[in-house]
């Protein structure tokens, strides 16, 4: 396992990338361990309103307005982050790759047309554009990670597109057309393989946008109604912002380290699938 | 001493403004397929706005905008009313939409104009610090603070600035766009419409700062180690000037193209902070028009949104052809 | 050939110059070298890469890496020692007293400002003159440099222009401030054979008409042999043989020299029935190893128990010195 025992060199050297790793877990660990630790669903009023943390023995980091566990909240809340955030990326990774692996491939008009229909979703600012899906279809997990893929899908079209013109040109993807493989075969199995490491480098930065412009809509009360989200806690608690601050400012803290462990992994990885670019960060 | 003058790319840009236009139209053509994906149509709402849902009424109004037409003809419509920045009338705010959206554009290009020019200045002057100092102290600190500043909500970042600097420290109100019972005139209204604009604009600006930072620093690293950098050493230039007036001329160029591409994440961003500020710009005017479920008004924004994007990135690549003399518009 | 009296002080001066990694007290990049230039003189270091003498050029001009540091030695400009360590100080000497020229001139310089304003850069950095008279003198030197049209070319990008007329105009900065020394590392290596020539070419015309001394770094051999008047043999960070060209071309005393004119086709000597060429065996030592002798020893067809023992020092015959227990012969057959 000679990439295994890289990977994990790189761990050690890079404490950055392990730290994200780390927090990255606990955060799965709060996901998972929701329904262990809070058998009752985050709505439910547990004590008095507007506990500060410590002061109400059943909730550790205090209650809302509404008396409702903040804790239990933010377990509940990072499996609506998390599922958010990976589902949108792993459905715009799907759109995104077949657009840019045809493009990247065929070129040509196939290029010129898929690539003037990526600009076009990059024109239309990213987030009013998730706004506009989610009034348009309804406010649901399912429609808000669909918007999110919408926002999503063009960077990795682009990256991917630019990784198969280079490809495309590479002796042994020649081969293969010259002893007569499908296409299919080798845009999937020979050439995708290679241009992977972008494109699970910019996935990882992905998930950590799509995490943070979920809890945005949820913020602005546009999230589904039905769950319990970090933004939707900071929408509410942004009422008792004078009196009781702690309600919005626990979740923040929740997004901005979830945010950074994501990228802390991301940059992490991208030292460690793209060496060459590794100087760029180090010293001259 | 005259320099040699560049002559302008007409062709060049005669292909832009054409290409324009069509990316405008095509994108009112997907907005115009999103809204028949809206469950109702445009009829239903104004009847429901309107607080009936009486089946004669409903009809006269399809009839009126054309609604009965088959969908070809209601898209050509649409189109032309487009062209004629005819966006139609808001029921919800009792104004013809396109007076409301340039009402409120100045508010919003004065917050993204802002926001703006404190991340492109602030992600200059530290990325260059970082990268002069790369691998010291005030590198590790200026990229731990990017880092952390690039993971954070920006609508968070607002709510705390306004907990801190407007609610515990008091130096600056907390919403609003001036004070308007102050009836302020002139200077006055200027100075007090800037002592609103500070936090908005600080809190939109941070998260571009972040990835500003980021570029500089990595832009001037790598530009610092090419050949003509020692050149430049070997001519006796002072190490300021070589990093000011060689190396960061050089690798603002990646950062020019990154700010073009971030306008439409500006406007998108504007929502967020023009909805924490309670700004009046168009951000809140389209929080507003989803909130009241305005779906036209919300439409127009988005298409007029796009139609500012690519003017702005058509100005950026005029711009990146006059820092960067190697590059041939064409 | 040597146009300045023997008893003259020499305009640049380097004496037992010592190089090393900086926190890697074993790797030792120049482990001593040694060298004067007179004014109007060329003197050209040879050598295999990573020999030393980029690094010695760039010591010179107090460009070291970062990673570098000085250990020793010393580098004199017309007596007075250069701080070579110290950034800031050294901005004064470069281009106003020692001039350079790299090898690479599609890289040298700035892609986004006019040629012209690079030249007036090292003008305005270094003398107060009106910028009108600053600007008159950058034409001045364009044309001096053979450069078509100057008061156009004055305002071409770099990437309008080609390899050979990039490094006129890095001849032109180099140039613009009348240094006394010239360093010029590896000139031509970049740039097609006949422009190699015509640059040469035009370095030793500019050197008649200013006196500037030369310092000529190159691994080719043909080039000294028509352009330098004394040559310096570097190996492995420690000079091995100097000499006026002739002696040096004709009568090498250190087997690495004479191993390296027999790697080097040479018409004359095939003519002579001088036979094939013959490249030296082995390869050039690790700059961390800590071998106690002659670091050439391993690699030399005349080594003997004292070369691997400890370093020679340097042996003078007149001019012509070498550091070697175990010369070759000076009468050649």
């Amino acid at each position: 396992m000679g990439t295994l025992k890289a990977f994990l060199s790189i761990l050690l050297r890079d404490w950055m990338m392990g730290l994200g790793l780390l927090l990255l877990l606990g955060i799965l660990f709060m996901a998972a361990t929701a329904t262990v630790f809070f058998p009752n669903p985050p709505e439910t009023m547990i004590g008095p309103p507007l506990q500060w943390p410590g002061q109400y023995p059943g909730a550790l980091l205090g209650t809302d307005g509404l008396g409702r566990d903040i804790l239990s909240g933010l377990f509940y809340g990072a499996r609506i982050s998390l599922l958010v955030g990976f589902a949108s990326v792993a459905v715009a990774m799907v759109f995104g790759v077949i657009v840019g692996a045809l493009a990247g491939y065929y070129g040509g008009w196939v290029d010129m047309l898929l690539m003037r229909l990526t600009e076009l979703f990059q024109t239309i600012p990213q987030f009013m554009l998730a706004i506009v899906v989610v009034a348009v279809l309804g406010a649901s997990i399912q429609v808000i990670i669909l918007s999110l893929a919408i926002v999503s899908w063009p960077a990795i079209a682009r990256l991917v597109r630019g990784e198969f013109l280079v490809l495309r040109e590479k002796q042994y993807v020649q081969g293969c057309i010259v002893v007569g493989m499908s296409d299919p075969r080798i845009i999937f199995l020979q050439i995708l393989p290679n241009a992977m490491s972008g494109v699970t480098v910019m996935s990882t930065i992905m998930i950590a946008t799509a995490i943070l412009m979920e809890s945005a809509l949820s913020f602005l009360g546009f999230g589904d109604p039905n769950v319990m989200s970090w933004g939707s806690m900071i929408g509410l608690g942004k009422n008792n912002l004078r009196d009781a601050w702690y309600i919005m400012t626990i979740p923040g803290i929740a997004l901005l380290v979830t945010a950074l462990a994501l990228n802390m992994v991301g940059d992490g990885l991208n030292d460690y699938l793209n060496p060459r670019l590794r100087s760029q960060r180090g010293s001259r | 001493m005259k320099p040699i003058r560049r002559r302008v790319p007409w062709a060049f840009l005669a292909r832009r403004v054409l290409y324009g236009v069509l990316a405008i139209l095509a994108i009112a053509v997907i907005n115009f397929f999103l809204l028949q994906l809206a469950p109702g149509d445009a009829a239903e709402a104004l009847a429901g706005q309107a607080g009936t849902a009486d089946p004669q009424y409903i009809a006269q109004l399809r009839a009126q905008f054309g609604l009965d037409q088959p969908l070809w003809h209601q898209l050509w419509a649409f189109i032309v009313r487009l062209a004629t920045l005819d966006l139609g009338y808001s029921y919800v705010f009792n104004e013809q939409v396109s007076v409301l959206i340039f009402q409120r554009m100045p508010a919003t290009l004065m917050l993204m104009g802002t926001a703006l020019t404190i991340a492109v200045a602030g992600g200059i002057v530290l990325g260059v610090t970082a990268a002069r100092f790369a691998n010291r102290w005030p590198d590790r600190l200026i990229s731990l603070g990017a880092l952390l500043l690039y993971g954070t909500p920006p609508y968070w970042i607002g709510l705390m600035m306004i907990l801190v600097f407007a609610v515990m420290l008091g130096w600056t109100p907390t919403s609003g766009m001036e004070n308007v019972l102050a009836f302020n005139t002139g200077w006055d209204r200027v100075v007090d419409i800037a002592h609103h604009l500070i936090l908005p604009a600080a809190a939109q600006s941070i998260f571009y700062l972040a990835i500003y930072i980021r570029l500089v620093r990595a832009g001037m690293l790598e530009i610092l180690s090419l050949d003509f950098i020692r050149v430049a050493r070997a001519k006796g230039i002072s190490e300021r000037r070589l990093s000011y007036r060689h190396a960061l001329r050089n690798a603002v160029l990646p950062l020019v193209t990154i700010v073009g591409t971030n306008v439409g994440n500006f406007l998108g961003g504007a929502v967020l902070t023009e909805t924490v500020f309670s700004w009046p710009g168009v951000g809140r005017l389209m929080f507003d028009a989803m909130f009241q479920r305005d779906l036209n008004l919300l439409l127009s924004i988005l298409v007029l949104s796009s139609t500012f994007v690519i003017i702005a990135n058509l100005v950026v690549d005029l711009l990146y052809a006059i820092i960067n003399p190697t590059v041939e518009l064409k | 050939m040597i146009p300045h009296p023997p008893s003259a002080a020499p305009v640049l001066e380097v004496d037992d110059l010592q190089i090393g990694v900086r926190k890697r007290p074993a790797m030792q990049i120049l482990r001593s070298v040694s060298f004067k230039i007179h004014a109007g003189e060329t003197l050209a270091i040879v050598g295999e890469s990573g020999c030393g003498k980029s690094m010695t050029s760039l010591a010179i001009m107090g460009l070291l890496p970062d990673a570098v540091e000085r250990r020793g030695g010393s580098v004199r400009f017309k007596g007075a020692e250069l701080p070579i360590t110290d950034n800031r100080a050294m901005r004064k000497v470069r281009a106003a007293q020692i001039g350079m020229v790299f090898q690479e001139p599609m890289a040298a310089l700035d892609p986004l400002y006019p040629v012209g304003k690079q030249v007036l850069e090292v003008i305005e950095e270094h003398e107060d003159i009106p910028r009108a008279k600053a600007w008159a003198r950058v034409i001045d030197l364009l044309a001096r440099v053979d450069l078509p049209n100057p008061e156009v070319l004055a305002w071409s990008y770099p990437h309008k222009l080609s390899g050979g007329q990039l490094q006129r105009v890095v001849i032109a900065m180099a140039l613009a401030c009348n240094p006394e020394v010239l360093i010029a590392d590896e000139p031509t290596t970049a740039l097609d054979v006949t422009v190699q020539a015509q640059i040469m070419r035009l370095l030793k015309r500019l050197q008649r008409d200013t006196g500037v001394a030369i310092v000529l770094i190159t691994h080719n051999l043909g080039l000294v042999a028509h352009t330098a008047d004394r040559v310096m043999v570097m190996y492995a960070g420690y000079k091995a043989e100097e000499g006026q060209t002739r002696d040096l071309f004709l009568a090498p005393r250190h087997p690495y020299t004479q191993g390296l004119l027999d790697a080097t086709p040479n018409p004359d000597r095939l003519a002579a029935g001088g036979g094939v060429l013959r490249e030296i065996p082995g390869t050039v030592p690790s700059i961390s190893d800590p071998m106690p002798g002659c670091r050439f020893a391993p690699r030399c067809p005349r080594a003997q128990e004292v070369c691997r023992a400890s370093v020679p020092g340097p042996v003078f015959e007149g001019s012509h010195g070498y550091a070697c227990f175990n010369p070759v012969p000076a009468a050649r057959g």
